[in-house]
């Protein structure tokens, strides 16, 4: 399970946020990582049977907090083209979320299941906390990251 | 794409550049085969930095600066603490001008690496992107994504993260990576020194346009090590001069078709920073280790092929490597992570060498620490006009190729550049206006 995102930005911290929660509940069987960099998963991806990666979106016609969820994975159809596609622009010249899953599918590297799970977003100031809409998010993301893994944690309200 | 004028020129129009940082636009008119105009249209709009930063504490540039970029926000921390402590007259000690420059080698190995494998590799080897290259060289592609890894991961140890650093602050650091922390951290980084060695051969075997460029070179030179975190400024032309006489060299202006400023030096024509400027003015500052990867990809002690930047690029990778564990090898604990920087009136000067080439900043202060006048000078203004230059010479040279082939040789030699527009507006869509 990967969250991905800075912590000093806002709603971009809601990724690393849900990772934590996350490894905290020490699920067993699921490495939990945090990222702000996306080509950096794609060396982390390697090897696993399936991975949930979380991370803030934005989403025209989503209000803060929904999450957005697509799924892919080897042998499954690629991402469209427009998924996602300003995800870490800007930061790494361009090459974002969507790339570094593609490169690792030319890689063969691409888990059989790779969930992506998007929170709608509305603010990365830096330095700011998690925004209202978005801090409710935590426990449905942290449950559907949860589900998509197939492991269960006491504790945790279902969606 | 490509059009007729009814004037019988043609224009040619080349979507938003890919594999560069930020947004911009190229324009060439193009007359019997003779060059008559080369824009580089920078549209990333202006961001203000210099104006924002008035006013404000003069603790804050290392970490505002460094929000101008995500690739390079290392460069903005070092320059700014170098000019902030030059304003109120600290000389910081050794072993935190060496945790600058560990932390600085991190960058370099990030940048470096994505853009010689992500975004250059392709041009080369004749794929539209990295993902496309990844399923005939996925070797090349998988070293590349661990040699990168490991400078996030230095990042990450010396500044508390891998992209834009926490860590740092006038004087130095918040807090000292501990020898343990470091130590645990070399066998990443041996592997990582060792597929940069092989990179290197790689892509010397890459094949390389004819091209050589007759403009000043400039970068720093220090009095030891190849320049990365500090240095005074060196020319080809024999010029040297101390940081503190930058804005006295170096004149920046306004040009309509651009909201990046372009630089001159000493009011001449295009002069070049960046890797091959660093290495035909400090060959003699590499390792031996690098010397002899560069000697063995072919290359002299100078380089003036624009293409064969990224050989350069992987010399220098070898070297970052090197360099990380040549320091990480001398630390020891309990060195005080920073010193005092107590404010007083003044004006300071700093400069580093960025993965693209020399940053400089200079900043007026109050006796309150209060921040009256910012100048930051990145690299790829300074490089605009000999980006427009090389254009200038290629398209003359290149002339016969059709439209694709030539707005793919025009994207490669702005990619030469490793251009971060986001910095320098303070790129790409080519129109080529043929007659």
């Amino acid at each position: 399970m990967v969250g991905l995102g800075s912590p000093d930005r806002g709603d971009d911290a809601v990724g690393p946020v849900v990772a934590r929660r996350i490894a905290d509940l020490h699920p067993s069987g699921v490495r939990v990582l945090a990222h702000e960099d996306p080509t950096d998963l794609v060396v982390s991806m390697t090897g696993a049977s399936a991975v949930v990666i979380i991370d803030a979106v934005l989403s025209p016609g989503s209000a803060p907090g929904d999450l957005i969820v697509l799924e892919t994975g080897e042998g499954v159809a690629p991402l469209p083209e427009d998924a996602w596609a300003r995800t870490g622009r800007g930061g790494t010249h361009a090459f974002g979320l969507a790339a570094a899953v593609e490169l690792a599918r030319a890689l063969k590297r691409l888990p059989p299941r790779v969930v992506l799970i998007g929170i709608a977003a509305s603010g990365f100031e830096h330095g700011e906390p998690l925004s209202p809409g978005v801090a409710d998010a935590v426990n449905r993301a942290t449950a559907a990251a949860l589900d998509a893994l197939g492991v269960a944690a006491p504790g945790v309200p279902a969606r | 794409m490509s059009h007729k004028l009814t004037d019988g020129g043609q224009v040619m129009h080349v979507g938003t550049l890919a594999r560069v940082e930020g947004e911009g636009a190229m324009h060439i008119e193009y007359r019997d085969g003779k060059v008559t105009n080369v824009q580089l249209r920078i549209y990333e709009p202006p961001r203000f930095y210099e104006a924002f930063l008035r006013g404000r504490s003069y603790t804050e540039p290392p970490d505002i600066t460094a929000r101008i970029c995500g690739i390079c926000p290392v460069a903005y921390q070092t320059s700014s603490c170098w000019a902030m402590e030059d304003a109120c007259g600290v000389t910081v000690p050794d072993a935190i001008r060496l945790m600058r420059r560990l932390l600085y080698c991190g960058e370099w190995i990030e940048s470096h690496a994505l853009h010689m494998f992500l975004l250059h590799a392709p041009d080369f080897l004749g794929y539209e992107s990295a993902i496309a290259m990844a399923a005939d060289y996925p070797a090349v592609v998988e070293s590349a994504l661990r040699m990168k890894k490991a400078g996030n991961d230095l990042m990450d140890i010396v500044g508390g993260r891998s992209v834009h650093p926490i860590n740092v602050k006038l004087g130095g650091f918040y807090r000292m990576p501990s020898v343990a922390e470091l130590r645990a951290f070399r066998p990443k980084l041996e592997q990582a020194l060792e597929e940069a060695l092989a990179a290197v051969k790689l892509v010397s075997t890459f094949d390389f346009p004819d091209m050589e460029q007759p403009y000043e070179y400039l970068s720093l030179r220090s009095e030891w090590g190849y320049p990365i975190e500090t240095g005074d400024v060196v020319t080809t032309a024999g010029k040297s001069f101390r940081v503190q006489d930058f804005t006295k060299h170096i004149q920046e202006q306004h040009v309509a078709h651009s909201n990046a400023l372009h630089a001159t030096l000493d009011g001449g024509g295009p002069y070049v920073v960046g890797p091959l400027a660093r290495y035909t003015l400090n060959f003699d500052r590499l390792s031996p280790l690098a010397q002899d990867a560069a000697r063995e990809a072919g290359l002299g002690e100078t380089c003036r092929n624009p293409f064969k930047s990224i050989i350069v690029r992987g010399v220098e990778l070898v070297e970052a490597y090197h360099e990380s564990l040549r320091i990480i090898d001398g630390w020891v604990d309990g060195v005080p992570p920073s010193v005092p920087v107590p404010a007083r009136a003044g004006e300071g000067f700093g400069a580093s060498e960025a993965p693209r080439g020399v940053l400089f900043h200079r900043y007026i202060i109050d006796e309150a620490g209060i921040i009256k006048d910012a100048q930051i000078v990145p690299p790829t203004s300074q490089n605009q006009p000999s980006v427009e230059a090389d254009l200038r010479t290629m398209v003359e040279m290149w002339h016969e190729l059709d439209d694709h082939a030539l707005s793919h040789r025009c994207e490669q030699a702005i990619r030469n550049y490793d251009p971060c527009i986001s910095c320098a507006t303070h790129f790409l869509d080519l129109t080529v206006d043929r007659k």
